[in-house]
């Protein structure tokens, strides 16, 4: 009996067997990789040379490197946070005030509306955002045209304005997102909570604050944690949009690594910031599991 | 016929099989180039190909358009495995050809340079980039490149404009500030700019050579010497004032220079414009309504302006040979006559046959700043690196996040930190 339970047993781990060798492929392997030459001084081509700690200690001390950290939070504010927010009123509102009062329809073609951008090939976007916010291009022409000068900026080219217009962007990409996951999540809750709550006269905020929110927690910790492992890791808005410029205004992490891989040639400098980022992001990541997996423990 | 007989003669036929495959492989030519297919070289080099084609029936001509940025970040690799091809055009420079000459990924061309007679086309200043040496630095070793084409940065000026306001062509930067001055009197911008790209640093280094003898310009490209901040503290001040004057707008650093400020400059408002000779075919083609010429900007000897990229051998070519003959082709009188009457910049052209207005006017430039040994090439080269942190600082110059003297300053640090490292 016992033999042949362990036998059924290694049966499975041959299906697991793909999925492990791509895992170790194009994760594992390289991820090593990575860690190995981060110790090293490497141009990309010939032999690398071990050096130690030099890259770490060099990256203690580096501006670019620490502003790059500091506009990572910054982005995590507007990947994560702000998105979230703005989901679940989107979503409440689409739920139970549009679709309700106007039809499921409106409510549909809303949606689709909002989720539009993440289906935009984020190049695209990016150059189109790119004219749009320029000096000479649309949005400035609209606000000079409606007699609005003083509010027209050099939306990306201004260190003042360059973070939150990116920011701003990235919102418009991300909303969608979190809608679409959110609006999943209410279509589970059982609707005679809502009906109770209407008929003991609770208002929309009394509604969307103690019934909205708390059945949708499971839903807010996934969106959660893959928005902000995406807010660690960003890189092409910032690629497409200002190239980490107006002088060094946006840089974040995975660019300057792709800067010193590409542009430096100093690859095992660029290994060592990938490996501190992704050290950062495995352990957001496994905090945030923490969080979730008490909650819902909490929950039962 | 037994059993073993039988095996002898498949195994006897594969392998003549695979001998006819290899046959037939090596028949193929493979060339890359990164030029678009609408400038004045590709057409001129597509033409030249037409000509090996038919020189050659049973030869496969296999030509691939690559990005300059493909080959810019992944062309190391690539030149590092077997996929490379026969021919190539690449970028030079000792961060990119130096690099991959160093690391000995290239066919050696001394000898064709001299018994194909390319020494007597390219003068001693035209091929200063073709030879690195062993730790990748242009100057001497071995020939590993050979340019077909050149560049400069001038300024492209509206003389419509400059009728209009009585103002002649600039022989001084005194007389080029006092040209700035009279438009912005007029209320009109004077410089198209753009920080987001690499005309950020062309007015940049174009303001440092007014302040450069033969020793600076050798020791900053060389890598020689830790850096002498003194002309790129003068550039970066004239910018900080040009800035504040009004002569340049501080919308620059939202603004590329292809695709943004030359728009400024090729619809008429903006004067001037100082950028390079890849912006001939787009004005030309693009400018109705006024007449534009170009001048080199005021400076002892130097302008920023170099030979062209480099065509390049890899190591492991199959057809070298056809390779050769292609350069031989390039390097042709009608090739480089052809070439320039399309527009272009060509290095060997005959000024006499050239018909083109503007190829006239650009190969005529370019040799003289080439006759008096003016390349001052580019900013960027010395230093991998150098030309996003040249694009970053400039743009905190003009938008006041970085004064002069912190300009100067990140440009040594990373400069001196890359002279050390050698």
């Amino acid at each position: 009996m016992e033999k042949s339970k362990n036998s059924g047993r290694a049966g499975y781990y041959l299906y697991i067997l793909p999925g492990m060798l791509g895992f170790a492929l194009i994760v594992l392997i390289p991820l090593i990789a990575n860690f190995v030459i981060s110790f090293t001084a490497w141009k990309g081509i010939g032999t690398p040379r071990y050096i130690g700690f030099q890259n770490y200690e060099r990256l203690l001390v580096d501006a670019a490197f620490w502003g790059s950290i500091q506009h990572t939070l910054l982005f995590i504010i507007s990947m994560t946070i702000v998105p979230i927010i703005l989901g679940l009123v989107l979503a409440a509102v689409l739920f139970d005030y549009i679709s309700a009062q106007f039809g499921e329809t409106l409510s549909s073609f809303f949606r689709a509306g909002f989720y539009l951008p993440q289906i935009l090939p984020l190049t695209a976007a990016g150059v189109l955002w790119g004219w749009i916010l320029n000096p000479i291009g649309i949005v400035n022409a609209v606000l000079k045209a409606i007699g609005l000068d003083f509010m027209a900026q050099n939306w990306l080219g201004d260190a003042s304005y360059a973070l939150w217009a990116v920011s701003a962007v990235i919102v418009w990409i991300q909303v969608g997102y979190c809608l679409v996951v959110f609006m999943s999540g209410l279509a589970r809750v059982d609707p005679s909570l809502y009906e109770a709550a209407e008929l003991d006269n609770a208002s929309w905020f009394g509604r969307f604050r103690y019934i909205t929110i708390p059945m949708l927690m499971p839903e807010i910790f996934v969106v959660a944690l893959t928005t902000l492992i995406a807010a660690l890791k960003v890189f092409a808005p910032i690629y497409v949009l200002t190239s980490g410029g107006p002088d060094n205004a946006t840089t974040v992490p995975s660019y300057l690594s792709y800067y010193h891989f590409f542009t430096t040639n100093r690859v095992g400098y660029a290994a060592a910031i990938a490996t501190l980022q992704t050290a950062v992001t495995i352990m957001l990541g496994i905090f945030f599991l923490r969080m979730q997996s008490k909650q819902t423990e909490g929950g039962r | 016929m037994n059993v073993f007989s039988k095996l002898a003669v498949t195994a006897g036929m594969s392998l003549l099989l695979a001998a006819g495959v290899a046959q037939a492989q090596s028949k193929t030519f493979n060339v890359w180039w990164f030029e678009l297919p609408d400038t004045s070289q590709a057409k001129a080099w597509t033409k030249a190909l037409e000509e090996l084609k038919a020189k050659h029936p049973d030869v496969t001509i296999n030509f691939e358009q690559k990005t300059f940025d493909q080959l810019q970040k992944a062309g190391s690799l690539i030149l590092n495995s077997d996929q490379a091809p026969d021919l190539l055009e690449y970028n030079k420079g000792n961060a990119t050809a130096g690099l991959v000459a160093s690391q000995g990924l290239l066919t050696p061309l001394d000898d064709q340079f001299k018994s194909r007679g390319w020494d007597k086309i390219l003068n001693e200043t035209n091929s200063q980039l073709s030879k690195y040496d062993a730790s990748g630095i242009y100057g001497s070793g071995p020939i590993i490149g050979i340019p077909v084409h050149a560049e400069f940065v001038s300024v492209f000026y509206n003389i419509d404009m400059f009728q209009a306001n009585g103002v002649r062509v600039p022989t001084t930067l005194d007389e080029f500030e006092a040209a700035l001055d009279t438009f912005k009197q007029k209320g009109i911008t004077p410089l198209a700019y753009g920080t987001v790209d690499s005309n950020a640093q062309h007015l940049l280094y174009t303001l440092a050579l007014t302040q450069a003898d033969d020793t600076w310009v050798k020791n900053y490209q060389g890598l020689k010497e830790p850096l002498d901040t003194k002309p790129f503290l003068f550039a970066a001040q004239k910018i900080v004032d040009w800035v504040g004057k009004g002569y340049i707008s501080k919308d620059s650093t939202g603004l590329k220079g292809t695709g943004g400020a030359d728009n400024l400059f090729s619809s008429g408002k903006s004067p001037m414009f100082v950028s390079g000779t890849w912006n001939n075919g787009n004005f030309a083609s693009s400018i109705k309504n006024f007449k534009w010429s170009q001048f080199v900007f005021p400076t002892p000897k130097y302008s920023t302006a170099s030979t062209g990229n480099l065509f390049m051998v890899p190591k492991g070519a199959k057809n070298k040979d056809l390779a050769y003959e292609f350069i031989d082709l390039i390097l042709s009188k009608e090739n480089q006559n052809l070439q320039a009457n399309l527009g272009g910049v060509a290095i060997a052209a005959d000024p006499a046959s050239v018909t083109d207005e503007v190829g006239k006017r650009n190969v005529e430039i370019f040799n003289e700043i080439s006759g008096k040994g003016g390349l001052g090439f580019y900013p960027d080269w010395p230093v991998p690196g150098y030309y996003e942190l040249l694009i970053q600082a400039t743009t905190g110059l003009v938008n006041g996040s970085t004064t002069p003297e912190q300009f100067a300053d990140r440009l040594k640090t990373a400069y001196d930190d890359a002279q050390a490292a050698q």
